[in-house]
């Protein structure tokens, strides 16, 4: 027999050889080897999770979009809140204030005492002092630097007058803010607050200023009966 | 004639050999293929070695029908998983009864020296 005949059966030999030595130990192997519906089954579902991924991916910027506009929102609302804020501090008296107006100073003569003197400065006098600036559109008014809100109350306790529960002594200088010429007007007036102290012999000094400050209202605006009666409270 | 048995046993020792140290895997999933494959192989190995016998061994009848057997078997088992038939059956079966014969011809050959 020729050997090239003999050499081909040995190189099939060969190959089965092989491939019995591979089937064996294809099937020796632990079960590690994944089954392959299973590796497909997986690979279905890493599939899906991916798409999932990507719309979700996708969802989430959608969501920090608007939320960052939310932000965007609040930050927004939080200043108008501030702003609100500011204002309602300064129509309450919570903040101090600047601006034109008049200055009142109303003193005896030296060598009277408060408490012996036959016009004496009253709760009243201050009152009407008050009254009248209010007249004429004043927008912050102090007295002693006290400022007077919608509760301050002038009244006279004892010998003295208390503003803000706080006893004042003379010289009693008022303060307001508003249009100047008005206020002095109306301060002026005849038969007005000015003339009237000027007859009684008090030392009245009124001026107009460009530029006044008027402190901030100290005590407490804390209502503890009154509750707003609308809904939200109203503007 | 003993040569050729010789030459397959020698042939089948170093393929094991080499199999079992070659750093390769088969999936699981090829392992059918590789069976039907194997029972290709051993039929043409029995079939080579009874045409050594009666002395009528022809290399290219040997080795077309080592590789056209293989492959219309891997065919019938791969058209099979397709068509959920178990075809390769056939291709076993077919080998199968051929092997036999082929072994009966050798151990008749053997024996009737």
């Amino acid at each position: 027999m020729p050997l090239t005949k003999g050499f081909a059966i040995s190189i099939v030999a060969l190959i089965l050889g092989l491939l019995m030595a591979f089937q064996f130990r294809t099937h020796q192997l632990p079960v590690t080897v994944i089954p392959t519906d299973r590796a497909q089954a997986l690979t279905q579902e890493l599939k899906e999770l991916h798409k999932e991924l990507n719309a979700l991916s996708v969802e989430a910027n959608d969501l920090e979009a608007k939320l960052l506009k939310a932000q965007k929102g609040v930050e927004e609302a939080r200043a108008a809140l501030d702003n609100e804020i500011t204002k309602n501090n300064m129509l309450a008296g919570l903040v101090p204030v600047k601006g034109p107006g008049v200055e009142l100073v109303l003193r005896y003569a030296p060598q009277d005492k408060p408490s012996t003197h036959l016009f004496t400065l009253r709760d009243e006098d201050l009152l009407r002092v008050v009254n009248e600036l209010r007249a004429a559109s004043a927008e912050a008014i102090a007295i002693n630097d006290q400022r007077i809100v919608d509760i301050t109350e002038i009244r006279l306790a004892g010998s003295y007058i208390n503003v803000n529960l706080t006893r004042i002594v003379p010289p009693y200088r008022i303060v307001a803010i508003g249009n100047p010429e008005e206020l002095r007007k109306m301060l002026e007036m005849p038969d007005g607050v000015v003339p009237t102290f000027h007859d009684w012999g008090i030392d009245v000094e009124l001026k107009t200023v460009d530029e006044i400050e008027i402190p901030a209202y100290q005590g407490n605006l804390e209502k503890r009966f009154a509750r707003p009666a609308t809904k939200g409270g109203g503007a | 004639m003993w040569m050729s048995i010789w030459l397959a046993v020698i042939g089948l020792a170093a393929g094991v050999v080499i199999g079992l140290n070659l750093p390769l895997f088969l999936p699981q999933f090829y392992s059918k293929y590789l069976g039907i494959a194997i029972l290709a192989a051993l039929d043409s190995v029995f079939g080579g070695i009874r045409a050594a016998m009666d002395d009528r061994f022809d290399n290219l009848v040997f080795l077309s029908g080592f590789v056209g057997n293989a492959l219309v078997a891997a065919l019938l088992v791969f058209i099979g998983d397709r068509l959920g038939v178990d075809l390769y059956i056939a291709a076993v079966v077919a080998f199968g009864v051929r092997l036999f014969q082929n072994l009966a011809m050798i151990r008749r050959r053997l024996i009737h020296r």
